[in-house]
């Protein structure tokens, strides 16, 4: 209700500032459509995320932008995470579970950008619920371009207020704390469930710089700080014999990343290659670095495509064990903590994907007697992802593929 | 070893860091008439952006990192 709420004073909002005596009137509707699906031994994971947005330019100076997405899941997630000498002394037992997941998040957002000659100035709100997490999230940027457009500063930051809900414990201990069952109850009154904030600050400092007629940079540090609940609670991991624990990870994390792009135009091939490098690293000891390129061409006025690569290799979080029951390294138990998320293990993935872009801008009048203009975006990627250690039970986790399939349009009035 | 934000090395790679892209910055002359390529959408770091956020946020949700693509957002939609 809350969310239906915000929207409908956000949708209010474009609709009365619209409303008043146009200037440089310009109006954007955008949808995109995205399917996400992945298949890794014992799980599934489908997830269908639409989102509309809607933008307008009352005047000039002044843009206003409100929007909705979702995302609908459904599959399975490993509730239970044993390692392979745990496997070995009990061979005749299952001992990694699954969970059937479904979960639906709704977010909405409204932002206000206020733009100079050379500045802008954007405050942005967001909030979205899932049956197990609420979230509230407040962003400023600040932008300026100088030496003639050359040369552009980006100031962001962001603050999300979170809650995600957890099981009310009856032990005091960490690892005799029991994972939660299900979201029934999640954000009631209901005395079997509780919530835990989530603080996260995240910064980021830009700087875009053109070099020559055909060569641009950009160079960008992001940090975050998060501080709280960071754990699935529905994930348990087997500690030992006879113990099972609820996932437990540190409250504090603070995360950095530095990323260089370069943008290189090729007039002889009428295309742009595009390349990205990061470099990341957090308290958690986990660094990783990620490569990507991508080559662009125009076809035609109205049709360009593109191919893109990217590789990422990452180290694993300094409690991270794929069997916390024993083992020669680097199994074993690793101190306080203990999870049993593959994203905190070390691994490496690939990316392969393709895009295709078409926009129609009529020479003169309007498409349809309305549009300004009309723009179809299709993109496929899949990505691969190779774990070093990560294990169900000892055995290593296989067709770990994920299909990634966007469909967008966008229509200026 | 990393060096602390608050000692005098950390001070000085701040300020560094800061003017650094001035001093570059200043080297660098495209002439407005120059940059009819630089405005390519082909040539545009996020010409795409809202098109992309959903793949973005996916990766994000399955690697250990982030960082590089604007801090807005909410939500957790982890699974």
């Amino acid at each position: 209700m809350q969310l239906k709420g915000g929207l409908a004073w956000a949708i209010a909002a474009v609709l009365v500032v619209s409303a008043a005596p146009a200037r440089a009137q310009v109006a954007e509707f955008d949808t995109s459509h995205t399917v996400f699906y992945e298949a890794p031994t014992k799980t599934h994971m489908l997830v269908y995320s639409p989102s509309a947005d809607l933008k307008a330019t009352p005047w000039t100076w002044l843009e206003v932008a409100a929007g909705w997405q979702a995302d609908v899941v459904s599959g399975a997630s490993v509730a239970t995470k044993a390692g392979p000498t745990y496997q070995s002394n009990h061979p005749a037992a299952d001992v990694v579970t699954t969970a059937s997941v479904r979960d639906l998040r709704n977010l909405g957002h409204g932002e206000l950008t206020a733009r100079g000659e050379t500045t802008s100035l954007t405050a942005g709100y967001a909030y979205s619920t899932e049956h197990d997490y609420r979230s509230n999230s407040l962003f400023v940027n600040a932008r300026t371009d100088v030496l003639q457009h050359n040369t552009q500063f980006e100031l962001s930051y962001a603050r999300n207020f979170d809650s995600v809900c957890d099981r009310v414990q009856g032990e005091t201990n960490p690892v005799r704390f029991v994972a939660l069952e299900d979201s029934t109850g999640c954000f009631t009154a209901n005395p079997l469930r509780t919530t835990h904030d989530i603080g996260i600050d995240t910064y980021e400092a830009s700087w875009g710089q053109s070099w020559t007629p055909v060569v641009e940079t950009q160079l960008t540090y992001t940090a975050q700080l998060v501080d709280g609940f960071q754990s699935d609670p529905y994930r348990s991991v087997i500690l030992g014999e006879g113990l099972k624990g609820q996932e437990h990870e540190p409250n504090d994390r603070a995360r950095e990343a530095v990323t260089a792009r370069l943008a290189w135009y090729l007039r002889a091939l009428k295309a742009a290659l595009r390349f990205t490098v990061r470099g990341y690293n957090d308290t958690w000891a986990i660094r990783s670095g990620t490569v990507e390129a991508e080559f662009e061409k125009s076809l035609g006025e109205s049709f360009r495509v593109m191919a893109r690569g990217r590789f990422y290799r990452q180290s694993g979080a300094v409690f991270w064990s794929d069997d916390y029951t024993g083992g020669g390294p680097p199994l074993g138990p690793k101190g306080q903590y203990w999870t049993g998320d593959r994203e905190l293990s070390p691994f490496w993935s690939w990316l392969a994907g393709v895009r295709a872009v078409w926009t129609l801008t009529p020479a003169r009048g309007r498409l349809l007697g309305v549009l300004e203009s009309l723009q179809l975006v299709g993109s496929g990627n899949l990505t691969g992802f190779s774990y070093d250690e990560y294990t169900l039970g000892g055995t290593p986790v296989s067709g770990a593929l994920a299909y990634v399939v966007t469909l967008s349009l966008s229509a200026a009035f | 070893m990393r060096t602390p934000i608050g000692s005098t090395a950390g001070k000085a790679r701040a300020w560094l860091a800061w003017l650094l892209p001035l001093t570059l910055a200043g080297c660098a002359t495209v002439a407005p008439q120059q940059r009819s390529i630089l405005a390519d959408p082909t040539m545009r770091f996020d010409a795409q952006a809202a098109h992309e956020a959903a793949l973005r946020h996916a990766l994000d949700n399955r690697e250990g990192s982030m960082g590089g693509h604007g801090v807005s957002g909410g939500g957790c939609g982890c699974n």
